[in-house]
């Protein structure tokens, strides 16, 4: 225990240090270069791709100190790459947005380096207190890239608004914490089952059972899941676009990244319970959600909603169990925080009214704007409906058959028409892109950055359609392995 | 064989370059689309029955136990026929535009893959995937007052076929595979067969549609432009009546003879309300758009009469509705592009201005409503014997009342807009030319042919039919 770190155990966590290390010069140079524009955003993307390629050779570690802490198995390895390639995106959107809003960049992708390093934890947590002190490092970091520009008063209000409810969430997941810890005497996953199974008298199961429900409300609120979502709509709304694509992605991916560590990785199917509280939860999250976006008519509050609605959707395994919930989970988010990504590289183009939302509207007839844009946004919202051909149908068809197997027939019935209704809103969108009505005809000023993200992620769309095996083996290893 | 890979890519690549080729002429365009459009039909000429056994087999998602596997037997070529056959025609009457090109052949490859597909999980795929071109279809071309009938039209088929993913899943659950020819023969056995034989016949009957299923359709076809209103008749109510003798028959024979009654009951309904609704329109793309719902309920009254006579005499008519519809609608669309109405009773001896436009028109009329000689005339006769074989052969005369309905409505039709008493002109009309009796001329052909020598029709349906029921 006592044994000091060799280079291996720091090899090992190479793509964490590497990201520290980017934010640390990312402030320096903010704070002491003359023109710190230049440099931030390549600096940024440089160590976000080292990290990328550091997490392909990072050896495993097997020194207790780190052990302890942090997990060094497929499911880590694949977030800490997932996670990394959202924030490779988030910074080109973002680079594309300081183009439109003029306003100081360092700052931004500092707080942005260091919610991915939460992430990140997230994802290798092998303890509840490393699970938990990344949600704070995310949260904190995102509570001000919420207000970051300070002019908006929309952002005020949501910055403000997400961090009380955020506090809040961090609270209840902490006592939740606690409890469990009362009742077993360990934070730590690997015990965690174990733990559970030797609790002797009635008492401490309780005092569990009570902490595991205090640890998913806490998680539901990151998740914006029906009752906790109340947030998200106004969140959205209010942040910056490049801050509203990371939280419907980033944030989405990393909450459920938690709901995956805890409860298929360390507790699987620990109790029949717990499935069916998920699935209490999964009802209202699916049915509310799709109603409310019906009545949408702004964009990234439609986005919240439409987040919302999704994560009612990966509630669905989470709920089933069985063998393959955690592979179709996988997919889901992957093809999820894919298509939703192409969407908001649009939306980045549309960006330049001060803080406010921007309507549906202004995307009428966007085909005729820039066909290229339309297709990609198209294509996205087609694949976020779940229609086929798209790979958003096969990520859904995935969910549904997990249900079915864990003959959860409710659930497939209530999500198969709820799908209907986003069907629905979701084409409405397209049938406004292609619509020739009275919509702006001036052509869009060219974003590369952007442009980039939007082509990287229609690529990304169109190979998990017509190939989704390629991605589906991966995450069948990373089950088997785990 | 390759045969088979090409017809299904074919559309897709043609898609593509459709819309990136760089010819600004709109003219050649058109052009361009309409000749790439025949290059489908042409392979299946060429190969004509070589085509039957044709297989691409690829284990394409494993994780899932999804196939990526195509098989042509003697139903799929009918119908791979007239999907080829009639997209060429439908497009010689389409808006130019690049997108509706594109989106016509992406249909094309889309039905090509859905009427040979052998793995359920595939079919599934393909079924929901043709709604979207056709969406598209509707709503960027439809005219200015049917605002929500593309909505309508996708929400109604989505809302119909959704249940059948949960349909599919619990076959494959039973039998852990979704191979079309596997399932067939447990599909019966498998608990809850009812309900999951339900499903699937309420996703077929929207699609077809059989008669309480019906509302999207006179708001779709009509806010349609005409090729796309031929699609939707010709082509997809056949998606909906392939997926009964695919699907339906061999997997729930059992349930289709139970069930005869009340399907045969729902389907003479619709061939008799559709021929009211008919009679009743003012408007000549709705009393066609109802004229083949009463038409392709017809089909499916022979699909649900347990003969294979009256099997045989739907697979026909399958044939003749696709010819004849398709016929109609586009004099239909002539008439409309000349006269700038569709309403009836604002036009009034228009034969006298469009004299070949009228005699081609009253050709069409008089397939539609089986004048012997023609091809409907063969199919219909089919299906009136079998169901006078059946033990209720007094439904027989109900049904014949289509015949009388189908007459009254037409040749009301023709009389007054044709045939009343001539208004003076107010514009000079230009009648049909050269170039579009050349478009007419191949159905006209097969209207005849098949009228007067049905042989060959009747024993391709009767092999496409033993190719289903080889399946069980």
């Amino acid at each position: 225990m006592n044994q000091l770190l060799t280079v291996v155990d720091i090899l090992a966590i190479s793509p964490m240090l590497i990201l520290l290390t980017g934010l640390v010069l990312v402030l320096l140079v903010e704070s002491f270069s003359k023109a710190p524009k230049r440099y931030v955003f390549p600096l940024t993307v440089a160590t976000l791709s080292i990290a990328l390629i550091a997490s392909f050779y990072a050896p495993v570690s097997d020194h207790a100190l780190l052990t302890h802490w942090i997990r060094f198995d497929p499911p880590g390895e694949f977030f800490t790459r997932f996670f990394i390639f959202i924030g490779l995106g988030t910074a080109f959107l973002a680079s594309s947005f300081f183009r439109q809003v003029k306003t100081s960049e360092g700052e931004y992708y500092f707080l942005l380096l260091s919610s991915l390093i939460g992430l990140i934890l997230i994802g290798i947590a092998a303890d509840f207190l490393t699970l938990f002190i990344g949600l704070e490092t995310l949260s904190i970091s995102l509570y001000i890239l919420c207000g970051y520009i300070k002019g908006w008063k929309l952002s005020h209000e949501a910055a403000i608004k997400y961090f009380l409810i955020g506090a809040l969430a961090a609270a209840i997941l902490l006592y939740g914490i606690a409890l469990i810890y009362g009742a077993i005497g360990t934070t730590r996953f690997a015990l965690m089952l174990e733990g559970y199974k030797h609790i002797s008298t009635t008492a401490h199961t309780t005092l569990f059972l009570s902490g595991i429900a205090l640890v998913t409300a806490g998680l539901a609120f990151k998740a914006a899941i029906v009752p906790f979502h109340a947030w998200a709509p106004d969140v959205y709304a209010g942040s910056p676009t490049p801050v509203t694509a990371f939280m419907s992605t980033g944030t989405k991916v990393g909450a459920f990244a938690a709901f995956i560590i805890v409860f298929t990785i360390a507790l699987p199917n620990f109790h029949p319970l717990w499935n069916q509280c998920v699935a209490l939860l999964a009802y209202p999250t699916i049915v509310f959600a799709n109603i409310v976006a019906l009545r949408q008519t702004h964009l990234r509050r439609f986005f919240a909603y439409s987040g919302i609605s999704h994560a009612g959707f990966l509630l669905i395994p989470l709920a089933s169990g069985g063998p393959d919930a955690l592979s179709s989970l996988l997919f889901y988010l992957v093809v999820y925080a894919t298509a939703t990504f192409g969407a908001f590289a649009t939306i980045t183009f549309l960006d330049h009214h001060e803080g406010e939302d921007i309507s549906i509207k202004s995307l009428t007839g966007l085909f005729y704007r820039s066909p290229f844009l339309g297709c990609i946004m198209g294509i996205c919202l087609l694949t976020l409906a779940g229609l086929p051909p798209t790979a958003g149908f096969l990520a859904k068809f995935y969910i549904f058959k997990v249900a079915f197997e864990a003959d959860n027939y409710a659930l497939v019935i209530v999500g198969l028409l709820m799908s209907v209704l986003s069907v629905f809103y979701y084409t409405r969108i397209v049938g406004l892109i292609f619509s020739k009505e009275n919509g702006e005809r001036e052509s869009l000023s060219p974003l590369w950055m952007t442009s980039t993200v939007a082509i990287a992620a229609l690529f990304g769309v169109i190979a998990l359609s017509v190939n989704p095996e390629m991605i589906l083996m991966a995450i069948q290893f990373i089950n088997r392995r785990n | 064989m390759p045969d088979l890979l090409i017809l299904f890519t074919i559309p897709f690549v043609m898609a593509v370059l459709l819309s990136i080729l760089p010819i600004s002429s709109e003219k050649i365009l058109k052009k361009i689309a309409v000749g790439f459009s025949t290059i489908p039909l042409l392979i299946l000429l060429s190969q004509h029955t070589h085509l039957v056994g044709a297989n691409i087999d690829y284990n394409w998602i494993p994780t899932l136990s999804i196939r990526f596997h195509l098989n042509v037997d003697a139903l799929s070529l009918i119908f791979l026929y007239i999907t080829c056959f009639i997209i060429p025609i439908s497009l010689t009457i389409a808006p130019v535009s690049r997108l509706f090109y594109s989106l016509v052949f992406i249909l094309q490859g889309l039905l090509i893959g859905f009427f040979t597909a052998a793995d359920l999980a595939l079919f599934t795929i393909f079924w929901e995937a043709m709604l979207l071109p056709l969406y598209f279809i509707i709503n960027l071309w439809r005219e200015k007052k049917h605002s929500s009938a593309a909505m309508q039209f996708l929400i109604y088929m989505i809302a119909g076929s959704v249940f059948m993913i949960a349909a599919v899943l619990s076959l494959y659950f039973s039998a852990t595979t979704f191979d079309i020819k596997s399932l067939a023969t447990i599909a019966q056995n498998v608990p809850h067969a009812a309900l999951i034989g339900a499903v699937f016949f309420l996703a077929f009957a929207v699609k077809a549609p059989l008669f309480p299923f019906h509302a999207w359709l006179p708001d779709a076809y009509c806010a349609a432009p005409a090729s796309g209103t031929i699609l939707l008749s010709a082509i997809l109510s056949k998606a909906g009546i392939y997926g009964i003798l695919r699907v339906g028959i061999p997997f729930f024979p059992m349930l289709i003879q139970q069930w005869g009654p009340v399907l045969l009951g729902l389907s003479i309904t619709g061939v008799l309300y559709g021929a009211l609704a008919a009679w009743a329109q003012n408007d000549f793309k709705r009393l066609l758009a109802y004229s083949s719902f009463s038409h392709v309920n017809f089909i499916l009254v022979g699909l649900f009469i347990w003969s294979d006579l009256a099997h045989t005499g739907a697979i026909i008519q399958t044939v003749n509705h696709a010819v004849v519809i398709t016929g109609l609608f586009m004099m239909g669309s002539y008439l409309e592009r000349e006269i700038k109405t569709t309403s009836i009773t604002e036009m009034s001896g228009v034969a006298s201005f469009l004299p070949k436009l009228c005699w081609l028109t009253l050709f069409f009329v008089l397939a539609s409503v089986a004048v012997p000689g023609t091809n409907n005339f063969v199919g219909e006769l089919l299906i009136f014997l079998a169901l006078f074989n059946q033990n209720i052969p007094w439904l027989t005369p109900l049904l014949g009342l289509s015949i009388i309905l189908s007459v009254i409505y037409m040749l009301q039709w023709m009389k007054k807009s044709f045939f009343g008493p001539a208004a003076p002109p107010d514009k000079n009309y230009t009648d049909i030319k050269a170039k579009q009796m050349l478009v007419a001329l191949p159905l006209v052909i097969l209207i005849l042919w098949i009228g007067i020598y049905p042989a060959p029709l009747i024993s391709t349906a009767q092999n496409a039919l033993a190719a289903i029921m080889e399946a069980k």
